[in-house]
């Protein structure tokens, strides 16, 4: 069976079809046979990635009998499947297959009758193989039965299909026929459309996030400023409506950067239902009580029950959490309009998207494709009517790609859900009375696109969803049970299960408890109230096959990884109540509960099933893997987090889903039943599963769990109460070594004279307001060609030593054309010129006035210049490489800009009063060797202290902003980082030595404390100009004032290294670590290209603040040192201010446990967030 | 804006492209080159979804700036095999049924390329730990490990 191409119409001359008129004009098609011998079957349902696709196939191959190689099967496009609703509660098989398995029996019966009359033999002794029917050495295919005619069948309700005993197909594995596509690329999901002459669209989503009821949905947004992004090239448009904001772009980076960069205004948010407390506000969500059962005396038995048991179970809001982000493609024409969509439900959706742009449904096509698995409504839907609005809007064809925030924040959520159960046990420890209500908070989440352009109203709908399964399975004689219809408070929708896994929760663990409470074998005990015979089957083969050992009372368990074993069993009755059973399924599972660190662990599930007749026994299979694996994942680490109301989590760290190594071992145990009529396996599996683990778990510590997930810090508090302590990692070993504070060798000492002349040149600079300095004639721009190459090629290298172009471009500006704004304590400082063009730059500057400028902080016509220009350093310079620097310079070209006007406080605008500042901070002094160092030493302090300015940024500066002489190289600031001390002093845990900060000047990384970042990336970058010896020079000058460390490196990073390894997902900040930091920095994980920075060594971990932490974590790192070092992505779009602190606490505590915690963590995000570096 | 393109090997071709150097690679190889295997997943390298082969290692091209991966050697999903003619690890994957919806199968089997080139035989211990920060929603984890391990040669009895 082949993946379709088309519909397969119009081939041929011939065609037998089975249809079923829906009106007099419309009919749908469930078959098509051609004359060439292809069948093609129509299915209104989806493959949502369960393999139905292949399951519809054998189906069809079988009752036709034909090869399933030559069924080709249609899903979902609303051209030419019949309707057959939503792909919902493990139907397809179990219902909406029927008539297309009866149109394959009622073509294969028409097909032999007429083959009967063609061989002229009686029906009965004719065979059919692969379509070629034979009897007594004469054959006729279904082709040349069909040749040239067209034949239209009515479907008939009353079709005799074949008996079980004669299936071929079915009931047989068959791989599934999209595998070798998807394992090859070959496979077009709808992500992979392209269409001729597409746009790239992106959405903007309100600030209500997640929210889709209330007056405040589609009338939120005040301004859109499309001026914000008109630097970026190829914007097609900017589009909104409502709420509703898309932009259009020709490339899709663009159409995101576009997204990103769009100013908006928005009113602010009402305040939202806060969710911190899910049980509280789904008591207070108004609802209306429908009673779905009300048997024997409820009231009565209860009051009467020896021992009450009034239980409450709470399941959290949990995410679909569709791997890709949805996607269409939308192409809207005049009267013909298509849309390529991942829909679950094409039908409903055309009929929301005619809605939505006010055409008859006749005139949208919805061709639906493979996408991500979505195990309910996911956001496929939105985006197909985003598209469909921005290619009305440009009219032309327009993909849209959601982003990963987009689907985490607003895919319509698998609800919270509350669930009350009063009863007891009687005298003889038999249940008493079961009265239980339930409270689901859901809707069917109408498609986005209409509430935000204001289509629909945004008031929300409430449904009938919560009775799913709400009735146990048990036949308790007194029992009640009551839904509490009630709108969603945030944007919910079906989730795998519905309400029937969360309902099965509480059966299921309240029977285990008053198990307990009688002191009867839990399986025993369900089985006294259990009267179906298919569950009792299931039941006892299930615990059969698990080895399951009758356990009355349970016994303690010592040690702190304690072992326990749980049972649970559900029939999934799903659909509109009283709704009907899907497969019937039970697991026994095995868990270990580390009692320190509250981890978790479900070792081994079996997982037993009776689905009836299997038509593919692996797809059934895999199915039930599919299910235990993610419904464990759901009760163990799933909930959604808010912020004020509104989803807080946006992507996998603050999200979390079970990795490989936490999957369970998985024994199935399928039940054959192939007498029994298929039943819908999508789902069943997923429905015991987190009762039978929080069984097991009291199983192995006696205490009680009816809240998942079942995170540490829940399995803590249950263990040890409200005070439990919070798992930390082993505190590392502190490098045990001396530090020091160094004084500068080269600083101007400001004795009390000095200072006294500082303070008279200032007074009488102010007085005189005169300029402090000569002007200095301008000359005619210098000819660069009397300069010889090598003196410009020094003054090349020597330009890169100062990083000059660094600070002398803006960040869009022409290469060393000025006007970046240096952020200093004092104000705003605009770089100058340094090109040679004559009036704007440098060009009429004659050699002595750049010397002076150099030397001195003076500028040509005489003004003092500002320290951030580092003439204090520059001073030390020597001669010749001024003059190879002027050189270079000159040699440059020209460009014609002027720098904004600085904007500095009084007294600081006063230049004159620089003068005063010169006279205490400042020596022209040119670098004098110290005779009793190295020649190599020398070299590296000329380097560092002259143009290469090091100290710079690595000194702190006193009041005034001059380095403070006797905290040489002890760390600074700049530009928003920290510039981390480069002597003893230096945070890290292992010290620096020559050879590392040679890799480190040389390559942007070290092994021992990380790659280079922020405003020190460029000035790596820049000292590639320099030859190796003079990197090393830096080094060993750099290095003599570090102490020789007592341990060697490698030894010391093995022990903090292994001391630090995160393995319990014991806090919000370790989640968020592990899902998104340690994929590239956890130690020993899978080489990826670029470096892998360890962060127990990292300097930012264990700096005095956490600034350089926070910068890289909102702003990543873009431009590394060279590629080779790899890239680091900028999460400032994807977690919250709440989320960065604590990744941002996590990660101090966890890497650097031997430093303090850092304080106003909270306010550095805030500054660096809305800072430009 | 100009654009000097940037050359790059992709599948053992070589290609010009002309886009902005901060472009993530993933947006060039799916929209220029119209290679579908590597898929958008988070654009934040955190479910590996999107991963390719840069200079025979993994590498999520979400991440990876069209500028960085001038000169590199790239190889996407396409590069290893197709249906007629798959690679030893696509084949493994395919025995062993390894897809539900198959949007994470791209990255599952071009880091099991990335692992198997580093360590042929890798313990399941091992095999775990190289796919840990690869995302599967569907629950897919036990056939994916059995296509590991088949693909590595040491799973040679059928599936169960």
């Amino acid at each position: 069976m082949d993946s379709p191409v088309s519909n397969g119409a119009g081939r041929q001359t011939g065609s037998l079809v089975v249809a079923r008129s829906v009106d007099e004009v419309t009919s749908e098609t469930f078959i098509r046979i051609t004359a060439d011998g292809s069948v093609t079957a129509y299915n209104g349902h989806v493959d949502l990635g369960t393999g139905i696709r292949t399951a519809l196939g054998q189906i069809v191959a079988e009752e036709l009998d034909v090869s399933f190689a030559r069924v080709v099967v249609v899903l979902g496009d609303t051209a030419v499947v019949p309707n057959q609703g939503a792909t919902i509660a493990s139907e397809t098989i179990q219902i909406t297959a029927v008539p297309l398995r009866k149109a394959a029996a009622q073509a294969r019966h028409f097909l032999i009758a007429r083959a009967a009359e063609r061989l002229e033999l009686p029906a009965a002794d004719l065979k059919i193989e692969d379509g070629l029917v034979r009897g007594h050495n004469r054959s006729v295919s279904y082709g040349e039965l069909i040749a040239g005619e067209e034949i239209r069948l009515e479907l008939e309700d009353d079709v005799a299909v074949k008996s079980v005993g004669d299936y071929a197909i079915v009931g047989h594995s068959v791989p599934r026929v999209d595998v070798p596509a998807k394992a090859t690329g070959e496979l077009t999901f709808v992500h992979d459309i392209r269409v001729p002459g597409m746009l790239h669209g992106r959405v903007v989503r309100p600030p209500y996030a997640g929210v889709d009821a209330g007056p405040f949905v589609g009338t939120s947004l005040l301004a859109v400023d499309e001026s914000s992004v008109r630097d970026i090239p190829g914007v097609v448009a900017v589009v909104h409506i409502g709420d509703f904001v898309g932009v259009v772009a020709e490339r899709e980076e663009n159409a995101i950067r576009a997204a990103e960069q769009l100013k908006l205004s928005w009113k602010p948010t009402p305040s939202l239902t806060d969710l911190a407390d899910v049980e509280t506000a789904l008591r207070a969500n108004p609802s209306t009580p429908r009673t779905l059962i009300d048997k024997g005396e409820v009231d009565k038995a209860i009051a009467g029950a020896a021992r009450p048991m009034q239980r409450t179970y709470v399941w959290p809001y949990q995410m679909h959490a569709s791997i890709g982000p949805s996607c269409a493609v939308a192409d809207f024409q005049d009267g013909n309009i298509r849309v390529w969509s991942g829909t679950q439900n094409p039908h409903v959706l055309r009929s929301d998207l005619a809605l939505l742009i006010e055409r008859p449904e006749s005139e949208i096509e919805v061709v639906r494709l493979e996408a991500a698995g979505c195990y309910g409504r996911n956001c496929a839907d939105d985006v197909t009517a985003d598209a469909l609005l921005l290619s009305r809007a440009v009219g032309r064809p327009v993909r849209v790609q959601l982003t990963r925030e987009q689907e985490h924040a607003w895919e319509p959520k698998g609800t919270a859900q509350l669930i009350d159960v009063n009863g007891g046990l009687d005298a003889d420890g038999g249940i008493a009375a079961y009265d239980l209500a339930t409270r689901y908070p859901s809707n069917a989440a109408p498609t986005l696109a209409l509430l935000l352009t204001g289509r629909i109203s945004p008031d929300p709908a409430v449904l009938q969803m919560g009775d799913r399964t709400a009735i146990p399975p048990y036949d308790y004689d007194h029992m009640r049970v009551v839904a509490h219809d009630m709108a969603p408070i945030v944007r919910a929708s079906w989730f795998r299960g519905v309400s029937a896994l969360p309902n099965t929760f509480a059966h299921e663990s309240y029977i285990d408890e008053a198990a307990t409470e009688a002191g009867v074998d839990p399986i025993a005990y369900r089985l006294r109230y259990l009267k179906d015979p298919r569950a009792v089957d299931l039941v006892n083969a299930v615990a059969e096959r698990a080895g399951w050992t009758p356990r009355p009372v349970r016994e303690d368990k010592d040690g702190e990884v304690v072992h326990g074993r749980g049972f649970a069993y559900a029939l999934y009755v799903h659909s509109k109540f009283p709704g009907y059973g899907a497969a019937w399924s039970a697991w026994v599972t095995d868990v270990a509960v580390n009692k320190t660190t509250g981890d978790v662990s479900v070792t081994r599930v079996v997982a037993g099933q009776d689905s009836g007749l299997m038509i593919n026994p692996d797809g059934v299979r895999h199915q039930i893997h599919g299910n235990v694996i993610q419904s464990t994942s759901r009760a163990l680490m799933e909930e959604v987090s808010f912020e004020r109301g509104a989803v807080a989590a946006r992507e996998w760290g603050a999200y979390p889903i079970i990795p490989f190594p936490d999957v369970p071992k998985i024994d199935v145990l399928m039940l054959p039943r192939p007498d029994q009529p298929p039943l819908g396996v999508g789902e069943s599996a997923s429905v015991p599963s987190a009762a039978a683990i929080a069984n097991a778990i009291f199983d192995a510590t006696g205490v009680r769990f009816r809240e998942p997930p079942f995170t540490p810090e829940r399995i803590l508090k249950g263990l040890h109460g409200e005070a439990s302590p919070v798992p930390q990692a082993l505190p590392a070993p502190p490098a045990s070594r001396t530090s020091r504070i160094w004084e500068s060798p080269f600083a101007k000492r400001a004795g009390i004279f000095a200072t006294i002349a500082a303070v008279c040149t200032a007074a009488i600079g102010l007085g005189a307001a005169l300029l402090p300095g000569r002007a200095i004639a301008p000359i005619a721009r210098p000819d660069a060609s009397v300069y010889s190459a090598a003196t410009i090629a020094r003054g090349q290298e020597l330009a890169a030593l100062g990083n000059c172009a660094e600070c002398h471009t803006s960040l869009s500006g022409a290469s060393s054309a000025g006007g970046r704004a240096l952020e200093t304590p004092f104000g705003t400082i605009y770089s100058t010129n340094i090109t040679p063009d004559v009036e704007t730059g440098i060009g009429a500057w004659s050699y002595p006035a750049f010397e002076r400028a150099m030397r001195d902080g003076l500028h040509r016509d005489g003004r003092q210049l500002y320290p951030a220009f580092p003439y204090t350093h520059f001073a030390r310079t020597s001669d010749a490489d001024l003059q190879a620097l002027y050189a270079y310079l000159m040699a440059q070209p020209a460009v014609r800009a002027t720098a904004p006007a600085n904007t500095l406080a009084f007294p600081f605008n006063l230049r004159p009063l620089l003068a005063g500042w010169n006279a205490l901070f400042h020596q022209t002094q040119e670098f004098k060797p110290d005779p009793a160092k190295s020649e190599q030493w020398n070299r590296g302090a000329y380097l560092v202290e002259s143009l290469g300015h090091c100290s710079g940024c690595h000194s702190p500066r006193n009041a005034l902003g001059a380095e403070q002489r006797k905290a040489y190289l002890a760390g600074g600031f700049a530009e928003g980082w920290e510039a981390p001390p480069l002597t003893s002093l230096s945070h890290a845990p292992i010290p620096w030595n020559e050879d590392e900060l040679y890799a480190y000047l040389r390559t942007g990384h070290s092994r021992y404390h990380g790659v280079a970042a922020g405003p020190m990336a460029p000035i790596v970058r820049d000292l590639k100009a320099l030859p190796d010896r003079d990197i090393r020079a830096m080094a060993v000058y750099l290095n003599s004032f570090n102490d020789t460390a007592t341990e060697m490196p490698d030894a010391l990073a093995a022990r903090l290294e292994s001391a630090t390894q995160v393995t319990v997902a014991s806090s919000t900040g370790a989640r968020l670590y592990q899902g998104a930091c340690a994929v590239c920095h956890e130690v020993g994980g899978l080489p990826l290209f670029g470096s892998r920075p360890s962060l127990a060594l990292n300097s930012n971990l264990h700096g005095a603040t956490s600034d350089n932490l926070v910068q890289v974590i909102l702003h990543g790192i873009t431009e590394p040192v060279s590629s080779d070092l790899g890239y680091m992505p900028a999460f400032r779009n994807s977690m919250s201010d709440a989320q960065l602190k604590e990744l941002v606490t996590f990660l101090r505590r966890q890497f650097a446990p031997d430093k303090p915690a850092w304080t106003g963590v909270r306010e550095t995000i805030a500054r660096v967030r809305s800072s430009t570096h | 804006m100009t654009q000097t393109p940037i050359r790059l090997t992709v599948n053992g071709r070589i290609h010009e492209v002309a886009a902005e150097r901060q472009t993530p690679l993933l947006y060039v190889l799916r929209n220029d080159l119209a290679l579908n295997g590597p898929k958008y997943g988070c654009g934040l390298g955190e479910c590996g979804t999107c991963t390719v082969l840069i200079d025979d290692a993994a590498a999520r091209s979400c991440v990876i700036p069209l500028g960085g991966c001038a000169g590199r050697d790239i190889v996407t999903l396409e590069g290893l095999g197709t249906r007629d003619k798959p690679d030893v690890v696509q084949q493994a994957f395919i025995d062993e049924q390894a897809a539900q919806c198959g949007y994470c199968l791209n990255g599952m089997i071009m880091t099991t390329k990335a692992l198997l080139a580093q360590n042929p035989s890798p313990t399941e211990q091992e095999a775990l730990a190289a796919l840990r920060y690869n995302l599967c929603r569907c629950g897919t984890h036990v056939e994916i490990l059995r296509a590991v391990m088949r693909a590595s040669g040491q799973l040679t009895e059928a599936a169960d």
